[in-house]
């Protein structure tokens, strides 16, 4: 008996110590876990917020699409933040409220008035003017590490009424009584598995949930449910129900949205209703704690009436247990499930975007940085104007679709603000939804006459030498280059056009007589010229580079056009304003930058000749869209073969550059008028720009001239046209017609009549 | 020279007199910004001109002018150069210079407002001047960045605004980025035609973009444009 005995006490005692020691050491890994940073957060990638003034250009119904978007709930009568209700052209919401780099927006009851496609009143509900308000941004992505995990982190103070005592209800009826473990749940477990003959159910507490999740790996044996056990009653020694509730709250796993997974109850709230988790009713509550027990079986987008099913049942639990009341619960189940759709702005992903700015921001920042520090990345991405160019790509080609070949045809597309330098939004590829190759980025394609506009400017800023209607002969010519080779260019349609005015040769995309200015001009100051329209590229000074043989990005063609559309001033593109820290902190700026290249006078007689482009040129097919008093400025462009489609253009507000062609640099049966253009209109249509309106530079002045001689002349006379000219190139003023006959009788007959 | 130091130096002390500095302003580069309370106050001795006052709410005791209907004397919202900084060209816009040199525009309202003879479009919208406001009250309490952000807000509300050219100019220059403040003025420039007062602001500011870039002769030249500018 008594060695037994010996034995036994020495050995409880050994186990007394080793399980002490192991109790020790878990109690250090509990708390370092747990008291230190707990969870790494995705940067968050925001779209531009939708500024409201009086004045502004904003339909109606884009203001309600972006409001759906960002999960406004419509109702008869706005009851609080992200609520909002319509009542003709009067819109009422009570805006949230967010956190942007300025300053913060506070969330207030605004009432907007609509008149044809422009805000026409703002006030504050209380009757108040409001000079310029911001809704919260529309979140549009994050940059997600390896494993993938994103989250909205959420304090017990944000939550919804209802989401506690519903998640206690389902999940852990004792959680506010029990000491991490609950005896009556292991007792049930253990009879369950017993009986089972296998490890079936756990009984587990919120508490053991989240040590397992936090802790331990997903394998299930005795040993680690003991540590479990262990871990769950040595955290509720150490923190309050509060702080476990808190983490639970933002550890839960609760949907897999294909690589992402999603955890929390903040991010769920986001990812299917579009909603903060603080704005939610009873019913979404509901369904959200029902999904805790197997997100991926009741995943309410796949398994719709799995998912109201288990919700139904969460909702009876409340009543049964006098959570809510019975009236609160059957109010509740008679609403639909509510999940954002598929394929609306609020669920649709923008990866060509997300990629430029990934592009900045991994020259910015360490990947580390990005992935775990919850950076909010604002950008200038505007999710309206995305949707019209995706809608007129995806309308342009079907309706090309008969045309042999455009099935194989791809697409890349770049929408900026001229005035600003921002992109506001990028398609990489026909279906813009999938990431992959962007070719709005990366497709360096021939830019065929495209590069024309850099001839003529080249030119035009030489005015004693140039004007717009300086003449050009359109006449077959060859020469022979330095390798000994022949360059002998054609016009599109294989004829010459003789002696034509300068303009007419942009106008018309003559490459005859743009080739031979070109080379009067040289080709390596039109490569200059290029250089400081903002193409970095360093091509060769060839002559067939004239007419567009070196490639560029649609990307690299916004950032030339811009300096064109914005009066001679080059700016960076960006696509990043700012950047603030998980707290709110400011961290970096992308500032606007400009830097004058050009003169304005040179600038706006090329404007002139871009618009006459549009209007009598090769995109004059712009004009069976849109209304004539829309001016526009544009240049087509086409590489060999077809192979290239494109069109680069702007109004005042807004600058887009279409490309279409085969990822395999095939023919395509699409010039730049009959392909490219037809997107760009079509898109332009839906976004209504401003019409050009650059103002006069002090060094331009207009002039009229004789349209056929290109002789100067008097606004009286017939044929008589207005060029503009920079000062002292203009054509001397010709002697006026017709009319000055009849004002000089009247003189005779007044003077007659004095004396 | 002499001849419009004379009344400039008078309209300038005037204004410095009556004007208060807003709070936690950084005189050297505020100088006299008008969108500051000494514009209320100056306009607001001369009761010939009747704008109507309104205080923004989101103000913190800063009132704003709101220019009332087309009668009333519009509010040049840019600053009237530095006085502080350089007394040779501080008070030009403000220099009583006759209507006749102004070249058909607006003729200063009799009341001797100093408005330089701006046109009527001086006058702000509601947003640009909310936000005008906003970078002001960062500038005054030290946040460049801050202000320079509002004010990209403003010019994208308003691109063609030279005003929030002008203010951003400054911002820049306050900055230390000369280059770019002297590029926001010319843009400003080019959206300025026959804005005179306007016009010479923003040239004294490239001056002063030019001078800290070392760029005397530069400088010197921007002076002579804003001296004919008027």
């Amino acid at each position: 008996m008594r060695p037994w005995l010996g034995w036994a006490l020495k050995l409880s005692l050994v186990g007394l110590v080793v399980l002490a020691v192991f109790a020790v050491y878990l109690d250090a890994v509990v708390q370092e876990k747990f008291s230190g940073k707990r969870w790494t957060v995705p940067a968050k990638v925001y779209a531009r917020p939708l500024e409201l003034f009086v004045g502004q250009k904003l339909a109606k119904d884009d203001f309600l699409k972006e409001l759906d978007a960002l999960g406004y709930r419509r109702e008869n009568a706005v009851a609080g933040p992200g609520g909002v209700s319509v009542a003709g052209n009067n819109i009422e919401l009570h805006s949230r409220g967010f956190q942007f780099y300025e300053s913060t927006e506070p969330a207030q009851r605004v009432r907007v008035r609509f008149s044809g496609d422009y805000v026409a009143g703002l006030t504050q509900a209380g009757g108040g003017n409001l000079a310029v308000a911001r809704l919260e941004p529309l979140l549009i992505g994050g940059l997600y590490p390896a494993h993938q995990e994103d989250r909205v982190l959420i304090k017990l103070d944000q939550v919804p009424p209802y989401l506690v005592e519903t998640l206690v209800a389902i999940e852990d009826r004792e959680f506010f009584n029990h000491f991490g473990v609950s005896p009556k749940g292991i007792a049930r477990a253990v009879w369950i598995n017993a009986t089972a003959g296998q490890l079936r159910q756990g009984g587990s507490t919120l508490t053991q949930q989240l040590v397992k999740n936090f802790y331990l790996t997903n394998e299930r044996s005795l040993s680690r449910k003991a540590t479990e056990a262990m871990m769950a009653v040595l955290l509720e020694l150490h923190y309050d129900k509060k702080d476990i509730l808190e983490a639970y709250l933002n550890e839960v796993f609760l949907g897999q949205d294909g690589q992402r997974a999603v955890h929390g109850f903040g991010l769920a709230s986001q990812y299917f209703f579009s909603q903060p988790l603080s704005e939610l009713k009873l019913d979404q509550v509901a369904l959200l704690v029902g999904m805790v027990k197997g997100p991926t079986y009741y995943n309410p987008r796949r398994n719709p009436e799995r998912a109201l099913e288990r919700r139904n049942l969460v909702l009876d639990v409340l009543a049964e247990q006098g959570v809510a009341s019975v009236e609160e619960v059957e109010a509740a189940k008679q609403k639909p499930l509510g999940i954002t759709r598929r394929g609306s702005l609020a669920d649709s992903s923008f990866p060509a975007f997300l990629d430029l700015v990934k592009r900045q921001l991994r020259e910015d920042y360490q990947e580390q940085d990005l992935t775990e520090e919850g950076l909010r990345i604002f950008t200038s991405f505007d999710p309206i104007l995305q949707l019209k160019a995706e809608s007129a790509l995806a309308d342009t080609l079907k309706r090309l679709s008969g045309r042999k070949g455009v099935d194989q045809v791809e697409a890349g597309m770049v929408v900026t603000s001229p005035e600003s330098g921002e992109v506001q939004a990028i398609i990489g590829s026909r279906q813009p939804r999938f990431a992959g190759f962007n070719r709005a980025l990366d497709a360096v394609r021939p830019i065929g006459s495209l590069i024309k506009p850099a001839i003529y400017l080249t030119a035009l800023e030489r005015p004693s030498q140039y004007t717009l209607t300086s003449l050009l002969e359109d006449q077959p010519f060859s020469i022979k280059g330095a390798n000994g080779q022949v360059w002998s260019p054609q016009n599109y349609d294989r004829k010459a056009h003789g002696t034509i005015y300068l303009y007419q040769g942009l106008v018309n995309s003559y490459n005859l007589s743009t080739a031979k200015l070109g080379l009067e001009i040289g080709v390596p100051d039109v490569l200059k010229t290029l250089n400081r329209l903002g193409v970095e590229q360093e091509w060769p000074a060839y002559p067939s580079m004239l007419l567009g043989a070196g490639g560029l990005s649609p990307m690299n063609v916004a950032n030339m056009y811009q300096t064109l559309a914005n009066g001679g001033f080059n700016t960076p593109l960006r696509s990043i304003r700012n950047v603030l820290t998980a707290d709110g902190q400011p961290l970096k700026r992308y500032p606007f930058q400009i830097q004058q290249r050009f003169d304005s006078g040179a600038i706006y007689l090329l404007q002139n000749a871009m618009q006459r482009t549009m209007s009598e040129g090769t995109g004059r097919s712009v004009y069976s869209q849109l209304p004539r008093s829309l001016a526009l400025a544009g240049k087509t462009g086409t590489s060999n073969d077809s192979r290239d489609s494109w069109f680069a253009g702007f109004g005042q507000d807004v600058l887009a550059v279409v490309w279409l062609g085969r990822d395999d640099n095939g023919p395509t049966p699409l010039t730049g008028a009959t392909g490219a253009l037809q997107v760009w209109t079509d898109f332009m249509r839906k976004a209504d720009p401003l019409p050009l309106d650059m103002p006069v530079p002090d060094n331009v002045v207009q002039a009229w001239i004789d349209a056929t001689s290109g002789q100067g002349t008097d606004p009286s006379c017939p044929n008589a046209v207005q060029m503009p000219y920079i000062r002292g190139s203009q054509p001397v003023a010709g002697p006026a017609c017709g009319i000055q006959a009849p004002v000089n009788e009247v003189m005779d007959w007044v003077r007659g009549w004095l004396d | 020279m002499n001849k419009w130091l004379i009344p400039a130096v008078t309209v300038s002390l005037v204004l410095a007199g009556c004007s208060s500095v807003p709070r936690g302003s950084i005189p050297v580069v505020e100088g006299g910004s008008s969108i500051s309370s000494g514009q209320a106050s100056a306009t607001s001795d001369y009761p010939a001109a009747t704008p109507q006052v309104q205080a923004l709410p989101e103000d913190s005791g800063v009132v704003v002018m709101v220019p009332g209907g087309g009668t009333t004397t519009p509010i040049q919202s840019f600053p009237a150069g530095n006085a502080p900084l350089d007394t040779s060209t501080s008070s030009q816009p403000w220099s009583a210079t006759p209507p006749a040199t102004q070249g058909g525009y607006a003729a200063p309202a009799p009341s001797g407002i100093p408005s330089g003879g701006l046109a009527m479009d001086e006058q702000l919208d509601g947003p640009v001047l909310a936000l005008l406001t906003t970078a002001q009250q960062q500038q005054g309490g030290g946040d460049l960045n801050g202000a320079a952000s509002s004010l990209e807000r403003a010019q994208r509300i308003a691109p063609r605004e030279p005003q929030v050219l002008y203010r951003l100019a400054e911002v820049r220059l306050a900055q230390g980025d000369a280059a770019q403040a002297e590029q926001f003025a010319r843009r400003g420039l080019s959206y300025a035609s026959g804005r005179p007062a306007l016009q010479a602001s923003l040239w004294n500011l490239i001056a002063q973009a030019r001078e800290r870039q070392g760029d005397a002769a530069g400088a010197a030249q921007a002076r002579e444009q804003a001296r004919v500018s008027l």
